[in-house]
């Protein structure tokens, strides 16, 4: 133990003495360590974000649409869909929309031209829509009986298409939809499970029927809310209730997984940057085992005179191995910090939640170690085979 | 002297040296045998090319023989390998070399010191012997200063502390005012001198006859073999 604590502050004097050289060694399993822990660091924290956001969300909302078996056009699901929907123990709120095809939305008759190359989705909606998805109302407020009236033409704009028709919150307006006015009653917020919605217009499924569906209009998506902890058998449950015996089959999908599936790009990201550090590492082993091997060569003498003072061959490889563990450690430090401060950094910017896993910290210095360990091997075994009667040039 | 009990502290039977071999072979030290004993204050002479510096490989235990055994203190160094004679090195014998040969990057302090590693000691006996050994050769109160901040005579004075520190039976000097001055050269030798014990041979190599003069013993060198052993009356 006494002879590994001198062997340490012999490495730790060595390496103090070469202040640049060090620096140098350093750079290497640094720069590694750093890159790959603010690589995982960055995605986990973004995923932190999401999971945090989807728990915000909750994870209990799950979409049913209309599939169908025969591979029909615009497969619809029952009229009495939010019925039979209703009938599973587990749903606690049901809404119904209808997604309308090629209609063209303009903020004003004039902008025809420009706006019909921009499809904007219209759909028809239910009075349940905002508080099943639970998303406020930014302005005015949602569809309600009073829409369901005859001749009624109300609609509701998503946040998104708002500022892209330049809607003022409160404003009295209308948009087009293909030749029919309808007065823009609110403005939905932001539906981060469904980001469509922030383009889309709404109208209510009295209206659709009248202006744009020739048969009686049937939704083709439910949006459903089931009691926490039962989202998975609540999907199952919807199939059969909203299905059976219809011509139609029903997909479902918790609108969660949804989110999740989408982060799965940045993985991909965040292999090529853990990819990269572990060539910096690789590269900075290189470099450790270059820069010492001159070393060797720069000392011989020390190393003559330590062996004439009775050092043996395994004490002075010991020696340089020592101090390549010490770069290795002093190195894998240096990048933990450097990476926690470039997380911090982006976390802070983003607006993330800070999410390191441990394990990341004394994986990085044994990573830095292990490879600084390699890189001294060779240095250190030339500097044990050097003959101190060479080195020594005796008179 | 001439105890017939008293054993050498190092023994050179029947050693010699070839470098190379086949047509290349050069014969550095031819049959060479040589006793020294404790309190022996001996000087090894020679023109260069005599062998000289070969011997002090061998006498030294950096080296070894072609043939012959070499002996410190009673063990026999030309049948151990390499670790042992590294250990009987550091505990037997400390060097004193022409050119200093101190870690540049260590006070004199840390170079004293450099030769008590790994002996299992506490830092605190470390230090505590490393500045005993400086101020038996006057320079405690420079124990901070690297090589680059002292003088000639004082860094060898440093390699002094360095060499007699571990308390060695064989002190080995390799032309060691060869680099100095007249005036320092002479401190050097009179603590060289002061280092003699009934318990301590001192070995000094070089071709400067006034250092060679200073010797009790003197053994002279040509062509790779002893010619002279002489023994100085002392006044």
């Amino acid at each position: 133990m006494r002879r590994v604590r001198e062997l340490i502050t012999v490495a730790l004097v060595g390496l103090f003495a070469r202040k640049v050289r060090t620096a140098l060694l350093l750079l290497g399993p640094t720069i590694g360590v750093a890159a790959i822990i603010a690589a995982v660091g960055l995605t986990d924290s973004a995923k932190g974000d999401l999971k945090r956001k989807v728990a915000e969300l909750g994870t209990n909302l799950i979409e049913a649409s209309a599939a169908s078996a025969f591979g029909s056009q615009n497969p619809v699901l029952p009229t009495d869909a939010v019925e039979r929907a209703r009938t599973v123990v587990t749903v606690d709120g049901v809404s119904a929309v209808r997604e309308l095809s090629d209609i063209v939305v303009t903020p004003y008759e004039e902008a025809t031209e420009k706006f019909e190359v921009v499809p904007v989705p219209v759909l028809a909606a239910d009075a349940e829509l905002p508080g099943v998805l639970q998303v406020p109302m930014i302005s005015g407020r949602w569809l309600d009986p009073f829409d369901e009236g005859p001749g009624v033409r109300s609609a509701v704009i998503g946040i998104g298409l708002a500022r892209e028709f330049d809607y003022l919150p409160g404003e009295v307006r209308s948009i087009v939809l293909d030749d029919h006015e309808y007065a823009v009653i609110g403005v939905l917020g932001q539906v981060e499970l469904e980001p469509a919605f922030d383009n889309a217009v709404f109208i209510s499924f009295r209206a659709a029927d009248d202006d744009f569906v020739e048969d009686d209009i049937q939704p083709n998506k439910l949006y459903v809310r089931a009691a926490d902890g039962t989202e998975s058998d609540t999907a199952e449950a919807l199939k059969v209730a909203v299905g059976l015996g219809g011509p139609t089959e029903v997909n479902t999908e918790l609108k969660s997984e949804a989110l999740e599936l989408a982060s799965q790009s940045d993985r991909q990201l965040q292999l090529i940057v853990v990819a990269m550090g572990l060539l910096a590492i690789v590269v900075g082993g290189i470099g450790i085992a270059n820069v010492m091997s001159i070393s060797v060569i720069q000392r011989s003498s020390e190393i003559g005179i330590r062996r004439a003072l009775g050092h043996t061959r395994g004490t002075i490889a010991l020696q340089f191995l020592f101090e390549a563990i010490v770069v290795g450690v002093l190195g894998g430090m240096l990048g933990v910090l450097t990476g926690v401060a470039a997380i911090g950094v982006g976390v802070a910017m983003a607006g993330w939640v800070f999410t390191l896993q441990p394990v990341l910290v004394p994986g990085g210095i044994i990573l830095a170690v292990a490879i600084s360990v390699l890189a001294g091997l060779y240095p250190a075994v030339r500097a044990a085979r050097l003959e101190p009667l060479e080195t020594l040039r005796l008179g | 002297m001439g105890d017939a009990d008293v054993q050498p502290v190092l023994e050179l039977e029947h050693v010699s040296r070839v470098y190379g071999d086949g047509d290349a072979a050069v014969t550095a030290l031819h049959d060479v045998s040589l006793r020294v004993m404790p309190g022996d204050f001996l000087s090894i002479m020679g023109p260069s090319g005599s062998g000289k510096s070969t011997m002090l490989g061998l006498l030294g235990c950096l080296d070894l023989p072609t043939t012959g055994t070499i002996r410190v203190g009673g063990h026999e160094v030309t049948a151990m390998d390499d670790a042992e004679r590294s250990r009987v090195r550091g505990r037997e014998i400390g060097f004193v070399f022409q050119q200093f040969h101190l870690i540049p990057h260590l006070d004199a302090m840390g170079n004293v010191e450099t030769a008590l590693l790994y002996r299992g000691l506490r830092p605190r006996e470390r230090r505590d012997r490393a500045m005993h050994a400086l101020d038996r050769v006057g320079l405690a109160h420079r124990h901070d200063h690297r090589p680059v901040q002292l003088s000639g005579g004082e860094q060898q004075r440093v390699a002094l502390a360095r060499a007699l520190v571990t308390e060695p039976r064989i002190l080995l000097g390799d032309e060691p005012t060869g680099a100095l001055d007249s005036k320092n050269a002479e401190n050097v030798m009179e603590i060289f001198a002061s280092l003699q014990s009934p318990e301590r041979a001192v070995v000094l190599v070089t071709h400067d006859p006034g250092v060679g003069a200073a010797a009790e013993r003197r053994v002279r060198m040509r062509d790779g073999e002893i010619v002279a052993d002489e023994r100085a009356v002392r006044a």
